[in-house]
């Protein structure tokens, strides 16, 4: 699998599955363009990946209207893009009683609105390439089951699973693929966050909800590499939950 | 010891499309019923002189486990991967279909399937060698259509029994689907014939038509360590059909 010559940009580029992603894609031949709202995180990215062409920005994926200014920009300058893939992320760990507008409509602002600007503006012809295009939503595996203190992560993802096959029907005339990706627990930063509160015994609970374990970042990126690549040419509208066994049981 | 990739259906089609795509880089055991087309494929295979032909018609699920263990046993070599590919598709109005085509429907497309990887699971049999297992399912496991019945019926039941091997034998062993739409093989050919039913199929996929390789690349993917964190899944490989109501 090669993904030469391909221009893809990856939000969450900082850590967890974003940086994994950037990385791999670097190794097969992508020149990447990362995007975070954190530039310390993306210096570490940068001195891990193959190739000196990548691209660098610092931008807060909750400026939505600022996406419409900075993603064509980067297309006049480094190409046209031949894909994307939506890791930014957020977690909200909030029991019902606790959530207020504030705190959803942030969750929901980098987690699927951001995910729906990144593909309008990718449309546009100054932004993607002629031709094959393919575009990947880290989604969850919250977006199928529940769990408590997870309604607005939850609906978060849930959205941005609904919004992409429409998206999928919609571009599937020009060339563009819509597939999410819907991780289990994976070894990152923001597992890290959303298990601060955890004693031994509960992270061994979570641990063994999962039959092949925790994941690790790299588990999917080569997912991710794999949509992204010619050899899912077609699949679209698709969810690829890479769990380990999370949601079979 | 060596260890194999055991394909079933691999006289023609998707399996033999799967075969000639693991041949380069694994030792296959090749499974079908027509043994003059099981050597068609491991003559185009690479690195013929690696595989095995396995001439088994998978319908006699009841002498499968003891014709597979001899062939084990006989050659000293153990299976790590096992890709059910083999599968028969029958078209009927509920009304015209006997008990006898059901259950020829379920031995090749179901039964087959699970004493395979009871048999591959025993210890004294395989030694503890099968890491994954892959189902060619299909979508007409999640939706219906008129005639579907027996088919649809076994390809619903193989991910259900998918998913329980899956959560049963982790985690050394990953277990995991393929749901392709529709392409073309000789086994969709003669739906395809029909120009009314293609006219139809082709406005139904958003993607159009899928190649033979589109699901090859899904279980390159599947049967490799790039995938070790995916089991008890249903992956959709149909070029967008299953989330289409569009007219």
């Amino acid at each position: 699998m090669s993904l030469n010559e391909r221009r893809v940009l990856v939000t969450g580029a900082a850590s967890g599955i974003g940086r994994a992603t950037s990385i791999l894609l670097s190794r097969l031949g992508a020149r990447v363009i990362c995007i975070d709202l954190n530039p310390t995180g993306l210096k570490e990215t940068a001195a891990l990946m193959h190739g000196p062409h990548h691209v660098f920005r610092a931008q807060d994926l909750n400026q939505l209207e600022a996406i419409k200014e900075w993603l064509p920009a980067i297309a006049d300058e480094s190409g046209k893009l031949h894909g994307f893939v939506h890791a930014a992320g957020i977690p909200a760990p909030l029991p019902l009683q606790a959530v207020s507008p504030s705190s959803w409509r942030r969750v929901f602002s980098v987690n699927t609105e951001a995910a729906l600007t990144l593909a309008q503006v990718f449309e546009k012809r100054r932004v993607r390439v002629e031709g094959s295009a393919s575009i990947v939503f880290i989604s969850s595996v919250m977006a199928h089951v529940g769990s408590a203190a997870s309604v607005v992560y939850s609906m978060s993802k849930a959205a941005l699973e609904g919004m992409a096959r429409s998206l999928a029907v919609e571009l599937s005339s020009k060339g563009i693929r819509v597939n999410c990706i819907a991780p289990g627990f994976v070894n990152t930063p923001m597992l890290a966050r959303v298990g601060d509160g955890w004693d031994e015994a509960q992270r061994a609970g979570v641990e063994a909800l999962h039959p092949l374990g925790f994941g690790e970042p790299d588990d999917i990126a080569n997912a991710a590499a794999f949509l992204l690549a010619d050899t899912a040419r077609w699949i679209t509208g698709t969810v690829l939950t890479v769990d380990g066994g999370y949601t079979a049981q | 010891m060596s260890l194999y990739t055991l394909i079933t259906g691999a006289s023609s089609g998707l399996g033999r499309s799967i075969a000639l795509r693991l041949a380069s880089n694994r030792r296959l055991i090749l499974n079908g019923r027509n043994s003059g087309r099981l050597r068609e494929t491991l003559a185009n295979c690479d690195n013929p002189d690696q595989h095995l032909v396995w001439e088994y018609d998978l319908n006699d699920v009841e002498n499968l486990a003891d014709a597979l263990a001899k062939l084990i046993t006989e050659r000293g070599i153990a299976i790590e991967s096992f890709v059910h590919a083999a599968g028969i598709l029958k078209i009927l109005p509920v009304r015209s279909a006997t008990c006898k085509t059901m259950h020829e429907v379920l031995n090749t497309n179901l039964v087959s399937a699970f004493e395979v990887v009871s048999l591959l699971s025993k210890r004294r049999v395989n030694q503890q060698q099968l890491r994954t297992v892959l189902f060619i399912s299909s979508i007409a496991s999640q939706f219906g259509a008129p005639g579907f019945s027996m088919y649809a019926a076994s390809k619903s039941a193989l991910d259900g029994l998918m998913r329980s091997l899956a959560v049963e034998l982790a985690p050394g062993v990953r277990v995991n689907s393929i749901l392709p739409g529709g392409f073309r093989t000789p086994m969709t050919e003669a739906i395809l014939e029909d120009p009314i039913f293609e006219q139809k199929l082709v406005r139904d996929y958003p993607l159009g038509l899928g190649q033979v390789e589109d699901v090859v690349d899904a279980v390159d993917f599947l049967v490799s360590e790039r995938s070790r964190w995916i089991t008890g899944q249903q992956i959709v490989v149909d070029g967008g059909r299953s989330i289409n109501i569009s007219i």
